[in-house]
């Protein structure tokens, strides 16, 4: 009988194909839409996941709150405190740093190009491994000497030298009031997708890397410690045992002391983005309504004129339950249509917008499962009506509707 | 489709009554509401198995009514109307749509055909409310068309067959599920007079095989082809004689064309 319900409603459909077609279209683009919608929300939280993850995701800074009234000398850091803390954590923390940075100008000539150099240690590629492709990265000799190195990134070498291979070119630049002359060790290549660098915002200043001894030389003063927890190191656990050591050197309550980690931050703005992209599916979900009363609205025209052949069914022997699931099926089978067409035209437009933007795409499994399934109950819902119109017809009445 | 077992009750599916048709004090009367119209007045009438039997009566004279409640489309107001025993008056709708199913093969003036459905899928169709499979739908399907002559002809959508051929294909519909009684409701009215004798002679010939054949017509010369010829008027039975059929040669009397009459009358 079933099968029996799914042909007549395939017969029924299909010989109206004009009218199926448009009755279809609202469900189509409703489903196209919430499945566009929701996989390009999803696609942008993943960008930004793999953006927190080329923060390092076992990355975590270590500060004196902000909050405390009384802020003291005595709570910033110097590298010999940071010194200490890799010492005492040394089976924990893989990398620290005073997360020190240059915020400057490189002078080539007549060439001027703006700079943020970060300050790291020679370790740094232990916990950021980078792509270099001339030269070397900043070693342990640079460090010791806070000699003045530096790695480039290609592109910002591009404009600064009018090439990417520059090892050993120098160039000049302020660093701590002090106009030296930097050499270029290394040349590192980064991949940014365009849809990643959109949503990142990457700025007009180019990047670098500087030993960050050059930055904060010995006695300077940093107001956070920058680490990495080594692999295996769970940071949720950690963070209690740094803060209980950091407070007691600094004199302070451990209320005072503040561990903002990468995987905290990246959770809300996780949680943020995929409430978003839920409340604007969910605006999405209102044209499927939309969609549902379409199809109510052609069902009931394809009742009334079909009031004959239901008057001769029922003189047949179809009871009322017939006609009304043969309805329904014709109803839930047209919006299931629509709704894997709308599928296709979604999943379409996701995968050619993330062809463009060379972004990774993703269609969750789930949010298919849930659009065919929600289209097939809107079918279902909007067909009750106009079914049941149909089911109570009167045989007689029926029989004699021209 | 809800994978409910389907239960029909035993008395539905059986054959228990020698009458077929037994009509006791049985009044019909339209509600529309401000006026009450009696349709049917004190009908008391027994038709038997095999028995092949013309309803006559002028339009308004009640046969329709009868005709509706015959084929359990309608209910009788008073009295009850015993179809092979069963008493109809207080059944369910489902329960007379099964009785519809089973006991009775509708053909109606208009034909009523689905349409854009081929001649085989509308034979099938009562064996589908019947749930019988489709392997055996499709065979005894075939077996009826070749019974009525169109055998070749069971592809055909409705709108490419003639007038006649269409009737025949209602008539293998109705009888699909090989039901006791087959009720033809002005089979002829709306066919040509070739075809309309074409149409008798199959009844006829059913009627012949065993079947009871109970038609509802106003005109003289079909009810010629039956056995026995009951007359409404105004609600009420006036008259019910046996009627030996046409020979073979007024059958072809019937066929001349001053007597194409059959539209005239509609």
């Amino acid at each position: 009988m079933l099968r029996e319900n799914m042909s007549m409603a395939l017969h029924a459909i299909k010989s109206n194909k004009m009218r199926s077609f448009l009755t279809m279209l609202g469900i189509i683009i409703g489903i196209g839409a919430v499945i566009a919608i929701v996989s390009v929300g999803d696609s942008m939280r993943n960008v930004f996941t793999d953006a927190y993850k080329d923060v390092g995701l076992n990355r975590a800074i270590i500060l004196v709150s902000w909050e405390v009234t009384d802020f003291r000398n005595s709570d910033y850091f110097d590298r010999d405190e940071m010194e200490r803390v890799k010492e005492v954590f040394h089976d924990k923390i893989a990398y620290i740093d005073t997360n020190s940075s240059a915020d400057t100008e490189a002078v080539n000539r007549l060439k001027k190009v703006k700079y943020e150099f970060q300050g790291v240690d020679y370790n740094y590629t232990d916990v950021q491994p980078q792509n270099i492709i001339y030269g070397r990265f900043i070693n342990e000799a640079d460090v010791k000497k806070a000699a003045n190195h530096v790695v480039l990134e290609d592109k910002g070498a591009v404009e600064l030298f009018g090439t990417a291979d520059c090892v050993g070119r120098t160039f000049r630049m302020t660093i701590n009031k002090d106009t030296q002359e930097f050499t270029v060790v290394g040349v590192y290549h980064k991949d940014l997708s365009p849809m990643a660098a959109m949503l990142l915002g990457n700025g007009q200043k180019q990047a670098g890397f500087i030993p960050d001894t050059v930055v904060s030389p010995k006695g300077a003063m940093s107001q956070v410690l920058n680490f990495y927890v080594r692999d295996g190191v769970n940071m949720k656990e950690f963070q209690p045992e740094i803060v209980k050591y950091i407070a007691k050197t600094k004199g302070r309550k451990e209320s005072d002391i503040r561990v903002m980690s990468v995987v905290d931050q990246m959770g809300s703005v996780d949680s943020k983005l995929s409430a978003m992209s839920a409340a604007v599916g969910g605006i999405a979900a209102i044209s499927l309504l939309v969609g549902g009363i379409g199809i109510m609205n052609i069902m009931m025209v394809s009742v009334t004129e079909r009031t004959r052949e239901i008057g001769i069914r029922k003189a047949l022997g179809a009871r009322t339950r017939d006609i009304m699931i043969q309805f329904l099926t014709e109803s839930a089978l047209m919006s299931a249509c629509g709704g894997v067409i709308g599928i296709i035209l979604g999943v379409a437009i996701v995968m050619i917008g993330g062809a463009v933007l060379k972004t990774t795409v993703i269609v969750r499994p789930s949010v298919v499962v849930m659009a065919v399934g929600f289209s097939g109950l809107v079918g279902i819902f909007f067909g009750i009506y106009p079914a049941s119109k149909a089911a109570k017809a009167d045989p007689i009445e029926a029989l004699r509707y021209e | 489709m809800w994978k409910k077992k389907e239960v029909i009750p035993d008395y539905i599916t059986q054959n228990i009554s020698e009458d077929l048709i037994k009509l006791v004090d049985m009044v019909k009367i339209y509600d529309t509401g401000s006026i009450k119209v009696l349709g049917l007045k004190r009908v008391n009438l027994t038709i038997k198995r095999g028995e092949f039997v013309a309803i006559m009566g002028q339009s308004g004279s009640g046969k329709s009514t009868l005709m509706n409640i015959l084929g359990c489309l309608d209910r009788p107001t008073m009295g009850h109307y015993f179809l092979d025993g069963i008493d109809t008056a207080d059944l369910p709708s489902d329960d007379l749509s099964a009785i519809r199913n089973r006991k009775i093969g509708f053909v109606f003036q208009s034909f009523n055909l689905i349409s854009r459905t081929s001649a085989l899928k509308n034979v099938e169709l009562p064996m589908t409310y019947a749930h019988i499979s489709k392997k055996a739908r499709e065979k005894r399907a075939l077996g009826l068309l070749e019974r009525v002559g169109l055998g070749t002809r069971y592809e055909h959508m409705p709108n490419e067959l003639s007038g006649g051929q269409r009737q025949r294909v209602a008539i293998a519909r109705a009888l699909a599920n090989e039901p006791p009684l087959i009720l033809a409701d002005e089979p002829t009215g709306n066919l040509d007079s070739a075809s309309s004798v074409e149409i008798m002679e199959l009844f006829s010939k059913l009627h012949n095989e065993g079947a009871t054949v109970v038609l509802v017509t106003h005109e003289e010369d079909i009810a010629a082809f039956t056995n026995r010829i009951i007359r409404f008027r105004d609600g009420s039975l006036v008259s019910d004689t046996p009627n030996i059929p046409v020979s073979k040669r007024e059958k072809e009397e019937l066929q001349e064309p001053e007597h194409q009459s059959g539209d005239a009358l509609c």
